[in-house]
This record gives structure tokens, sequence and C-alpha cells, in this order.
């Protein structure tokens, strides 16, 4: 009964209670100056997490950079030209003096090592130091290229129109401002060359930069079409915009809070602000009664209190329901999800606390007059939604066996769909597809090796054992069965080192391009490339003490699948040739692997919570299973038929589908706890009327309130499919089919159920 | 220089026209015996002398001090050479060199280099290393000829498949085995490719140093300019400091310790680290020696195949 004394405080003393809200949500609003965003897809998961410290370690084993940009330069004429060959020197030149850049390491023609013989003479020296003048350099240049297998798919492409320059970058170096300067280095340069600039970095940044779009514009237009919706519905504008500053004070407190905590904002937090302007529609609930009730007594604060009285019970426990199912999320293991849900869940039991002190409070500075008006055209009889509704409800109540039966014919099906989803997080395919981002990825990942990356690490158990014949031969014949592999777009080892210098220094003879037969040889060949080439070429594939090998495994897509069937043939190729070697997966492709896997017993994991808990509010609410049966079935077919729509049209089950699906069951729930209560608070006022009677009832009033309510819920997700990344496209169309379609078939299959099991379901008489 | 010398062609003129136009002042002085205008001419003329011989003085001393400048930072590099790469007639020692990646995983290196000195100090010299270490580099052997103003000649013996391979040798601020010293690092750059100035002077540990600025007159090098702390009483440096093309420090060398051997002040360990990448090489040098007689036929290919012990040991 405390939130009671909350209410009648909050009527009592308006000013203060309205002046403290705003006080509060002034001091969490000092946090906002702090905030800073991480889109570094590697905090997904902890940083102590198994792929992470393995990865971390290869990384410092084999002194591999974090991150790497790369300029694709294509020529439809071909790179092999005097001016374009000058281009590419004064864009490397540029290229190295810039801050943040790894210049020691940037791979380009000007500073690749290139091993050669030349007039019987070793080589080991960039591939090109200056440009050649005439047709005979370039025509050597070209057979330098072709000849070195390490080259080919590199730093060239097949058909030689495209090259790249990678630019490894600094610990803490800004991708994104280097990204810009390479942007604004070759816009200076006029010729028909195209640039493409790609890189985990780049995508990382732009992503940030959508990010705060999202929220700076994408969350207030949400916002604004909410007030448009909610002042045709009750053409009440003091209303609205009470609604409106309830929801963007629990929004400023959560984020506020988050900010203030010290975490990051990240894709998912950013959603966070769009996703309580629609829980705080739930507070439509108490409109929608107060209207009726002002209608009945005529008395404001009266009409206040009763309406707080007949709907605290329901609006609390959706409440509950909604801030469970996003609780549910502090259990997952992907990091940004857990976040999220602990923010978007305080933020529901704040909105919570406003609808019963901040929302009255603004009640009592309506006119009456003007309630009046807005009360009068809300009459359940006149009503043409309620009419509406009670048609459509009358489906269920009538013919309760059709209806059902429909809807396990769509159950069959949407089990169908599911089966055929499969579960994929592919980072580029979140941007659109004409987005710089996305051509600058397809267009490298055509003509080279591949942007995503991937390592197999070789791991013996004694020291200097990658220098044997037998383990350079076994490196060696695992490439080729990887490069068979349709998603390989390149490998890379110490072998291929090897066999260069064999070839060269056997005056070019192919038939040295093998591993030489005893490891002294290899071990002095590798000596003398270690002696004039730079150090990160042997660093980046062997450890120190030669226990370890890393075969670098470019792919052709981000999909978490090339990953997969890369650790399948490793594994098939083990299997037919044993060896003492173990063979591990690592990098970012494996990281994605990683993720992508978390995700799916994420999902799994967090949809049986949330059913678990969320069934739990409901049978405790009710205070009946039965009821919590049959309050349940309508939202779970409502997910289902979703996720089994998902599944046909074949996109992806990517992580904020997968948030979805447990958050949906809280948000959803609402609907059925609503309907339940009140139907059965109906039952109870008025004991002579029939249950269908009463089912109409509930369906017209209580019901329009829910259909209003999805209605806003939908339309502030429905702005989310305008946004520049997939996922909140996805997000944004999940929710709004979800609203939708959860409500219609409350109102449908919830009469139904209860009909047809009426003898169920009220055992001891119908009341 | 040039500007001096300008200044100097043109000084005349102007203080000659200062005299005509003296003259004409006294002329005007009609009233005056000739004898008075004789002394005064003579005074005069005395004062334009004196005047003409102090200016010339003072620029001569401006540009004796100038060139002594210039003369000072390039002698201090020119000696510094000597006491560091030219000490002897000729010199061996069992080097140990230590790669330490930036994770601390180490490799090791272990040589004997002998080097003979042909010429004056900054001339031409022949570097001979033998391998110990790695284990299966074990009798690989290299030989340098180094030439100033020239690329090297290179040559490395692989004893696996027995064959002697002449080693390209454009560039000079190439990796020396992969370590952090370049060949450069290891046999000395060209006096004359830097110009040098001293910066400041400055005490390291106890040590009076030169601080020299050394520029490369040509792009084509790794780092925009160097800072070398050079002992003012042996000559060694003692420290040094490479800026990278951005202005950063990337790469500094440190003697560790400097003993004395045949009265030869020598540094038996140095480092070199370089901060961006964070890869760190310790050389140190064992059983250093000089003036032991190296013959010149040892710099050949068949002593490369076939090291006498008695030079490698």
């Amino acid at each position: 009964m405390k939130r009671f004394s909350l209410v009648e405080f909050s009527v009592n003393h308006p000013k203060l209670v309205v002046a403290l809200s705003i006080i509060i949500t002034l001091i969490f609003m000092t946090q906002f100056p702090k905030m800073r965003t991480d889109t570094n897809p590697k905090n997904m998961l902890p940083a102590t997490s198994d792929v992470r410290m393995w990865n971390d370690e290869v990384e410092k084993t084999f002194s591999l950079y974090e991150d790497m940009i790369a300029l694709g330069i294509v020529n439809e004429k071909g790179v092999l030209n005097k001016d374009t060959l000058s281009r590419i020197q004064r864009i490397t030149d540029e290229i190295l003096k810039m801050k943040g850049v790894a210049a020691r390491d940037v791979s380009s023609f000007t500073t690749i090592d290139n091993v050669s013989v030349e007039a019987e003479t070793l080589k080991v020296a960039p591939l090109m130091t200056k440009v050649p003048e005439d047709e005979k350099g370039i025509e050597y240049l070209r057979k330098m290229l072709y000849e070195n297998p390490l080259f080919i798919n590199r730093i060239i492409s097949k058909d030689g129109k495209t090259t790249a320059i990678y630019v490894p970058l600094e610990k803490g170096a800004n991708g994104k401002e280097i990204a810009d300067r390479i942007r604004e280095i070759v816009k200076k340069e006029k010729g028909d060359e195209q640039y493409y600039i790609a890189g985990d970095p780049v995508a990382r940044d732009t992503f940030g930069a959508e990010m705060f779009k999202l929220m700076a514009i994408f969350a207030p237009i949400a916002g604004m079409v909410m007030l448009t919706v909610r002042y045709l519905m009750f053409r009440d504008l003091f209303l609205s915009f009470a609604l409106m500053m309830d929801a963007m004070i629990s929004i400023v407190w959560s984020m506020g809070l988050l900010i203030g905590l010290g975490y990051p904002i990240h894709i998912m937090s950013s959603m966070a602000p769009v996703f309580l302007m629609a829980i705080a529609t739930d507070s439509m609930h108490i409109f929608n009664e107060f209207y009726f009730r002002y209608r009945e007594t005529r008395d404001k604060k009266k009409a206040i209190i009763e309406t707080m009285r007949a709907v605290s019970r329901p609006v609390r426990n959706t409440a509950l329901a909604t801030a469970a199912g996003f609780a549910v999320l502090l259990f997952m293991n992907i990091i940004p999800v857990k976040v999220f849900g602990g923010l978007v869940a305080f933020g529901t039991v704040a909105l919570r606390i406003l609808s019963f002190s901040f929302i009255p409070a603004m009640f009592t500075f309506v006119k009456d007059e003007k309630i009046e008006k807005i009360a009068r055209s809300e009459d359940i009889g006149s009503d043409k939604t309620s009419q509406f509704l009670m048609k459509l409800a009358g489906l269920g109540i009538h013919k309760p066996v059709m209806t059902v039966l429909a809807g396990l014919l769509l159950f069959v099906v949407a089990i169908i769909g599911i089966a055929q989803a499969k579960v994929n997080n592919n980072l580029v395919e979140w941007f659109k597809k004409g987005s710089d981002v996305r051509v600058a990825d397809t267009v490298i990942n055509r003509a080279l090796g591949g942007t995503s990356l991937g390592y197999v690490v070789a791991i013996s158990k004694e020291d200097d054992y990658i220098k044997t014949p037998e383990a350079m031969r076994y490196l060696d014949g695992l490439q080729r069965r990887l490069e068979k592999l349709q998603v390989v777009g390149k490998t890379t080892s110490v072998v291929d080192y090897v066999k260069r210098i064999n070839v060269v220094l056997h005056d070019d003879d192919r038939k040295y391009d093998v591993v030489p037969e005893t490891k002294d040889i290899i071990g002095q060949y590798l000596f003398l490339f270690a002696m004039s080439a730079k150090p990160s070429d042997l660093d980046n594939v062997v450890d120190y003490p030669f226990k370890r090998a890393n075969i670098w495994v470019q792919l052709k897509t981000w999909d978490a699948q090339a990953m997969r069937d890369v650790i399948k043939a490793v594994e098939e190729y083990k299997k037919d040739n044993p060896t003492p070697m173990e063979l591990k997966p690592s990098g970012i492709a494996y990281f994605n692997l990683v993720w992508n896997d978390e995700v799916l017993g994420d999902m799994v994991k967090g949809f049986v919570l949330a059913l678990i808990v969320v069934f739990g509010i409901l049978a405790f609410d009710f205070r009946s299973v039965k009821w919590a049966i049959v309050g349940y079935t309508p939202l779970l077919f409502t997910i289902l038929l979703i996720y089994g729509v998902v599944g046909f049209i074949g996109k992806d089950f990517d992580m904020p589908i997968s948030v979805l699906s447990c958050l949906s069951l809280g948000m959803a729930v609402d609907f059925a706890i609503h309907f339940v209560s009140r139907l059965r608070q109906r039952l109870q006022e008025t004991p002579q009327e029939s249950l269908s009677d009463a089912l109409l009832w509930t369906v017209a009033r209580p019901g329009k309130g829910i259909v209003r309510n999805a209605v806003l819920f939908a339309a502030s997700f429905a702005v989310m499919m305008f946004a520049p990344l997939t996922p909140y496209i996805t997000v944004g169309a999940f929710i709004v089919s979800m609203m939708l379609l959860s409500s219609v078939m409350t109102l449908i299959y919830l009469p139904a159920l209860i009909t047809l099991l009426q003898g169920w379901l009220f055992k001891g008489g119908l009341r | 220089m040039k500007i001096i010398i300008t200044f100097l062609k043109n000084l005349p003129a102007p203080l000659f026209a200062k005299e005509g136009n003296n003259r004409s002042v006294f002329d005007k002085e009609e009233n005056t015996s000739l004898w008075q205008r004789e002394v005064r001419r003579d005074f005069i003329n005395t004062i334009h002398a004196i005047t003409i011989c102090l200016a010339i003085a003072v620029i001569f001393l401006l540009l004796i001090s100038s060139a002594s400048f210039a003369a000072t930072a390039e002698d201090v590099m020119k000696k510094s050479q000597a006491a560091f790469l030219y000490q002897g007639k000729d010199f061996k020692s069992r080097v140990m060199m230590k790669l330490v990646s930036k994770g601390g995983q180490e490799r090791i290196r272990e040589m004997t280099m002998l080097r003979k000195n042909y010429g004056e100090s900054g001339g031409n010299q022949k570097y001979f290393m033998y391998f110990f270490q790695p284990a299966d580099v074990k009798d690989m052997t290299f030989m340098v000829y180094k030439y100033p103003a020239k690329d090297d000649d290179r040559w490395l013996f692989i004893p696996a498949i027995n064959m002697v391979r002449r080693i390209a040798a454009q560039d000079k601020r190439s990796s020396f085995v992969g370590s952090d010293f370049t060949y450069e690092d290891v046999s000395g750059r060209d006096i004359e490719d830097d110009t040098h100035t001293i910066t400041k002077e400055e005490k390291i540990g106890n040590k009076d140093c030169f601080v020299v600025k050394s520029t490369p007159k040509a792009a084509d090098v790794d780092y925009s300019y160097k800072l070398s702390w050079v002992d003012k009483a042996a000559f060694l440096p003692i420290k040094e400091e490479y800026y990278d093309k951005r202005g950063e420090l990337y790469k500094v060398f440190t003697a560790d310790e400097v003993k004395e051997v045949k009265g030869f002040p020598t540094i038996t360990k140095r480092t070199m680290k370089n901060l961006q990448s964070g890869h760190m090489t310790e050389v140190t040098y064992l059983k250093a020696d000089y003036n032991i007689g190296i013959d010149d036929n040892l710099f050949s290919e068949r002593f490369l195949k076939q090291p006498p012990k008695k030079w490698i040991e």
C-alpha cells in the first residue's frame, strides 16, 4: 500500500514531485559529457575470455598488429604503369609520415621486402625503390611481382588491376583519423585510379559515428513520432508531453547512470533510448483508464486515485515482467548485451516509479474542461476502434476451435521456418549494401586475398621443430588443403619464405620451389632471410624458438561459417596426416566464430530463462498457473511466428535478434497481464455478466489500451527501420511486427482460449 | 660562407665612398694651410686604414670562429668514428648478440667478428664473421668489404648447400642479422653523408659529452636526424638517439660498458632499443683484441668456406 501513498502524495504535492524529478534528471545529465563509445567487436566478450587471452598471446608471440587499414587502389587499365606507380609511391610516402601508423611495417610496393636473384647476387630489398622510367623497368617489376607467390593476391591482383597498401596502426591510434587523412591524401591524386579504404578500424569507427547518429537523431525522431501519435489519440498536447517527459526522464536517468558508472556505449546500449521510449508507452493504460474513470466520477483527484488503484497491479506487474525480461540478459556471456539488459531494466523500474509519482502529479495540472472533452470521446459503444476490436475478439469467442486450429497450423509452419534459420554474425553486413565500408570490402575481397583474417597456429613441443622438413612439408600441405576452400583467398606461412629462398638461391629454378631436404638448410635459409629482411616478415609467421608457426588464412567473407570451414578442414587434414604438432585457430575471424557461438548459446539460455521468469511472474500475478499458461500462449505463438518468418526469408540470426527473443517475451507479456487481470476484475465487479460479454468488454476497454500501446510502441520502433545500420533495421522491424502481432494475437487468442478452456479455468464456478 | 665573401666584396665600396665624401668636406676649408691639410689627410688615411684593418680582422675572426665551430662538430664525429670503428690496425672479438622481442622472447646470435682497416680512419675496411649460434647456422660465414661513398660488397657462405652467394647491399640501413643494429651501425656511416652541428655539451654519468646533431643530406634514410653524445675524453659515442621522419624518437643506442683493451677504450656492451616496435638488441664483446695481424687473404671466398681455426676461435 506504500505505492498508493506515493500516488496520493504526488497528487497532493504535484509541484514538489515535478520539481524533484527535474532536479534528479539534471544531476544525471551532468554525466553526459563523459560519454564514450566502444565499437570494438572484441569487447563483446570479456578480456579474460579464453578466446581473447589466446588471441592476445598469438598477437604477442608473432608481433601482430591488432589493427590494420587496407587501402585498395584499382586502375581498370592495370596498376603497372608509370603514373599509377608514382601515385602509389607518393601515397605510401605520405602514409609513412603519419602519426599513429606503424611505419616500419607498412606494406606497399615501395616497402615490401622482395627476395630475388640478379646477376648471381641475392637481393633482399623493397620491391620498388623507385618508379621504373621505361617499359623495360615496368616489365621487370611485373616479372618480380608475379614470380613471387607471396605478392600475388596480397599486393597485386591476378589481373593486375588492383593493388593494396596495408597500414598497420600503433596501439591506441585513432583509426578514423588515419583513414580520413588517407582519404585526403588520395583526393589530391588525379587520375583513373579508384581508392577503397577497408579494415576493421575503419568499420568500427564508422559504426561509432552511426551509433551517435542513432542516439542523437533517430531516438529524438522516435520521440516526436510517439508524441504525434499520442496527440492524435488523446488530442491533448499537455498530456502527450507529460508522457514524453516521463520517457525522457527515465532515459536520462539510465543513460546518466550508465555513463556515470564508466561504461562505454555499445551497439546494444545505443538502442536503449528507443526501447525506454517504447516501454514508457505502458503508462498508456493509466491514461486510458483515467479518461474512462473521469467520465464516471467527474472528480479529477478521485479519478486519478481510482485509476491508479485499478491499474496499479497490472502496471506494476507488467513493469516487473519487462524488467525481468531485460534483467535476464544480465546472465548472458556477451558484455554489451549484459550492460544493455541492466540498463533497460533500471530504466523500466525508473519509469514505473515515475508512473506512480510524476504522471499523477502531471494529471493535476490539466484543466478539468479539457479532460471532460477527451473523456467524452472515450465511450465504448460509439468508439470505432473498440467496435472493431470487439468484432475481432468475437472471432475467438464464437469460433474458438477453428481459431485455435488455424493457430496450430501456423505454429507448424513457423517451426519449419525456424529449423531453416542459420546463426551468423557478419560484422561487415551490419553496414548497408551501398555503404563505403561494404563496397571497399567487396572490392578488396574480390580482387585480393580477403579482408577477414584468421590464423592457424601450429604448436610443437620442442624448440626448432618448425625448421624440420617434416614440419615444413606438413604446413605446406595444410596450406594447399585450406586454399581449396571456397572461402579462403590466400594463405601465407614461413614455408612460403623458405621455398622462395630455395628458388632464388638456385637462380630462379622452379624445380626448387619445394621444402628443402634438411633442417640445416632450412635453418640457414631462414637465417639468411632474417639477415636482410624486415624483422616483422619472419616474426609474423614464426616464434623466436621456432616452436610455433603461424599460418595466415585470408578469408573472403566475414561470415562465421568461413572460419568453421577452415577449422573443419584443419581437423580433417590432421586426421589424414597425424602430426606431433597441435593446430589451433586464432585471429579475428576465429573470434567472430566463438562470439557467434556464444550468441547462439546465449539465445537459447536467455530464451529459456525468460520463459521461466515471465511464466513465474504471470503465475504470481494471476495467482494461478492455469491462467499463466493461457496468458502465455498467444505471446509464445507470436514469437515463434516471427522467428519462423526470419527463418523463411533467410535472414541471419544475429546478436540483435537473439537479444530480442528474450526481450520480446518480457515486453509482449504486458498485454496478457493487462487483459487477464482486467477480465478477472470485471468478472468480479459485474457478477451478472456472461463470460463472453465480460470478454468483449475487456477487449473493448483495456483492449483498446493494449492496441494503443502496441501502435505507439511500433511507431517508435518503425523509425529505426530507416537507420543506416542493419542491426537497427532488424530490431526496428522485429519489434514493430512483434508488437502489432502480439497485441492482435492477445485479443484474438486469449478470448478463444478462455472460452475453450473455461471449464478447466473456472473449475470452482465462473467467478 | 658565401654571404661573408659577398660582404667582403661589397665592403670597400662604401668605405671609399665615405672617404671621398670626407675629402670634399675638407676641400671646402679653403683657408687652411696645405701643411695642415697634409697632416689631416694623413691622419684620416690612417684612421681609414685602421678601420679597414679592424673590419677585416672582425670578419676574419667571424669566419675563423664559424669555420672552427663547423670543424669542431665534424671533427668530433671524425674522432668518434676513429675511436669507435677504426681503432687499431685490426680487431677481433667474440660477439654475443641477444635479440629481445617486445614480448620478452629472445634469440641469440654468437659469432666471431674480425675487422681490418685499409687506409685512414673513414677509409676502406674488411669484415669477416663466423657464426656459432644459432646452432643450425654453425659454420656460416659472412664477409663485407666496406667502401666509403659506395655500396659494400657482401658475401655469405651457406654451409648446408656449400654455396657462397653475393648479397646485394643497396641498403646500409637494413637490419644486421635481424638485430636492431643496421649494417651502418656496425660498420659506420660516412661522415660526409650528414651535416653535423654541436647543439650542446652535457654530462652523461661522469662523462662530459658533446651532443652532435647529424642530419642526413639525402632523404633515403629511415631517420630524419640523430643526436650523439660523444665522450670528450675517449670520443666514444655514449648514447645516440634516432628521430624518425615524424620527428619522434624511435631508436636509442647506449654504450653500457667501456673497457680498455690494449690501451684502446672499447665499448664492450651496447644496446639498441627500438622504442616503436619494443624490440631490443644487446651486444656483448668478449675477448676483444687489437692489432693481432690478420692476414689479407683471410678475406677471400676460399676462407669463407673454410675459415682458419686460429682466426675464428
